[in-house]
């Protein structure tokens, strides 16, 4: 201790300037990674000739919601943005319960041909097949132009599947075990015991699958050609890709060059906006389930 | 946990022996759960699999699966033949090589220099603002990054231009540029959320190695060299080969909002090249080729990861 107090004030004070280097390095790291999306938001709330003279950079430049307004009576879309709402509802809600009826069962050590089983599904891990197969048998089934395209191929996300399936396994078994004695079959007791004592990991999965439904746009650009059941995510997708999308997307050609008119950059910004704010609104919440569901899928390795 | 409960306190409906039809019939509400669930994989993972054959024929839609003709393997012959496909296999490898190279050390400092932050506030706001991208669409990071690096009216041209006197750069659309925009995106997006894995092997090191190291008169670099690199070694170990594992993909998502028509010799990838030239030009069988190979390299090299994990005496993947 002696030794230690004898220090020169300069052993004290180094530290301290290199924790206040690397406080102030993180926090211009994180505004850095926040920037473009600030950078959007001002320049939906400038005039487009504003934007392209690079006079926006942080604050809003001839403020006005005209692109906005535009947005907002062309409609299009906020038809798309309902049918991403549905698209997202539906989808998670199957997503969970059919992740739930793999996860319970096989959580069961004592299930005849369990291992079987495992290995019947971890191999479809494994083994991915390509997007062609997948496309032709979208469309033996009939199901282009319809939402079943998007949510059938999708209903299990087997890494999804492995972390409800761990959580459950590490529930006490004796709960189940008195219920069982009592009489109760095993949906009971999935449904009234097991359910409720799995809602940490059913809210953490169902937003893991929920942001897989609001972000996707391949899909729908695959399987969806009807317009007006298309989703805000492709909406963008094609106002953004405008110049190339008559190259890039075979099922709507004709389409593309309908659309091939540049649409103004405000406008770009403020459809940008539009698609993002919902999820920045849920963000806090979302983040600490999300964090919540990494770690525990992390348990399995 | 399980082993502790003595055999004969176990109740009758959990025992795990008795004859294969009692065993079935006792659990045959859970059969009833799972059969939607093995209906899904049978036609949705294991009907695409069977589906790979029609790269060995001459797949048409009217002729249907079976009557189409077979091919052999005229496909595969033409396949690596094909400058096409010499070209999206080598862009598949080097973005890969690009994004593991710079991408992957970065969410492995940010953990460490976050992991030094007293102030807990802090820390927590600052992670909070790192993990947004994660949360955010490709289409949309794509379509902000598009229109900032734009040479005529993009925020950054425009920055180097007043500043530097640059003229402007056609990032996205030059094929040295693109795929350092292409890293930096994908570092963008992921670096933060990368970060978790990390933090919380941080949070498992014994603090009495810190305050042991302090004793010995270590400094923070060297209680970072000696105490926290060594606690996380194991969690950079494993995330670096599994990382290895999956060098066929590209994130197709990814990869199609930012490449244009001008980059294609350097942003081709498999997974666009197919989608492209299969569902575009409708050459199913040859593409399908393509796709088949991705596959069959990718099941290689994640049964070869898994054995390294294995032998390096960690838990297995399966």
């Amino acid at each position: 201790m002696v030794a230690m107090n004898a220090r020169t004030d300069k052993k004290r004070w180094l530290p301290q300037l290199g924790g206040a280097i690397n406080a102030l390095f993180l926090g211009l790291f994180s505004l850095a990674t926040l920037y473009p999306f600030w950078y959007e938001a001002a320049a939906s709330f400038s005039s487009s000739r504003a934007i392209t003279s690079g006079e926006v950079m942080f604050w809003p430049v001839e403020f006005n919601i005209e692109a906005y307004k535009r947005l907002f009576e062309d409609g299009q879309l906020f038809i798309s943005m309902k049918n991403t709402i549905w698209v997202t509802f539906v989808g998670t809600l199957l997503n969970i319960v059919l992740t739930i009826l793999a996860a319970y069962p096989l959580s069961k050590k004592r299930l005849l041909g369990r291992s079987a089983l495992l290995m019947f599904i971890t191999f479809t891990m494994l083994f991915v097949s390509g997007l062609i197969p997948n496309f032709i048998l979208v469309k033996y089934l009939g199901l282009m132009n319809s939402y079943w395209s998007l949510w059938l191929p999708a209903l299990i996300s087997t890494y999804n599947m492995f972390v409800m399936k761990t959580f459950m396994e590490g529930l006490p078994e004796e709960i189940e075990e008195s219920a069982a004695i009592d009489g109760a079959g095993d949906w009971r007791i999935l449904v009234q015991i097991i359910m409720p004592l799995c809602k940490p990991i059913v809210v953490a999965l169902s937003l893991f699958y929920a942001v897989g439904w609001w972000n996707n746009y391949f899909q729908v650009m695959l399987y969806i050609g009807k317009s007006n059941k298309q989703t805000l995510m492709l909406k963008l997708y094609q106002m953004i890709r405008q110049v190339d999308q008559h190259l890039l997307n075979p099922a709507g050609g004709s389409e593309g060059v309908m659309q091939a008119m540049l649409t103004p950059e405000a406008i770009k910004a403020a459809a940008i906006v539009i698609a993002i704010t919902p999820i920045l609104c849920v963000y806090p919440f979302l983040q600490k389930h999300f964090v919540k569901g990494v770690l525990i899928g992390s348990v399995k390795g | 946990m399980k082993g502790m409960i003595p055999v004969d306190q176990v109740p009758v409906g959990t025992k795990k022996n008795g004859t294969i039809t009692k065993r079935l019939i006792r659990d045959k509400y859970l059969y009833s759960m799972l059969l939607p669930v093995i209906v899904f994989y049978i036609v949705f993972k294991y009907l695409p699999m069977g589906g790979e054959i029609i790269a060995f024929k001459d797949y048409r839609f009217a002729d249907g699966l079976l009557g189409s003709k077979w091919a052999g393997l005229k496909h595969f012959e033409l396949l690596f033949e094909s400058a096409d496909f010499w070209r999206v296999l080598r862009n598949t490898l080097l973005l890969n090589v690009y994004s593991l190279v710079f991408g992957f050390p970065v969410p492995i400092v940010l953990a460490l220099l976050l992991n030094e932050v007293r102030r807990e506030w802090y820390k927590r706001l600052v992670q909070n603002f790192l993990y947004v991208p994660h949360f955010i669409s490709w289409v949309v990071l794509g379509g902000i990054l598009v229109a900032m690096l734009s040479p005529s009216t993009g925020i950054v041209n425009l920055l180097l231009n007043k500043v530097f006197g640059i003229d402007p750069i056609y990032f996205m659309a030059n094929s040295s540029w693109w795929p350092v925009m292409y890293t930096l995106s994908g570092i963008w997006r992921e670096a933060g959320w990368g970060t978790i894995l990390y933090l919380a092997a941080m949070a498992a090191i014994d603090t009495q190695l810190y305050e042991a190291a302090k004793i010995d008169g270590a400094n923070k670099l060297r209680q970072i060299w000696h105490v926290t690199l060594p606690g996380i070694r194991s969690t950079i170990a494993i995330l670096l080969i599994l990382r290895m594992g999956s060098m066929m993909d590209v994130g197709l998502e990814q990869t199609l909002v930012l490449q244009n028509s001008s980059v294609l010799d350097v942003a081709d990838v498999i997974s666009t090249y197919v989608y492209r030239v299969g569902l575009q030009n409708m050459n199913y069988s040859y593409t399908t080729a393509i796709g088949l190979f991705q596959s069959i390299v990718g099941l290689i090299l994640i049964i070869s990861v898994n054995r390294v994990i294995k032998v390096s005496g960690e838990r297995g993947l399966w």
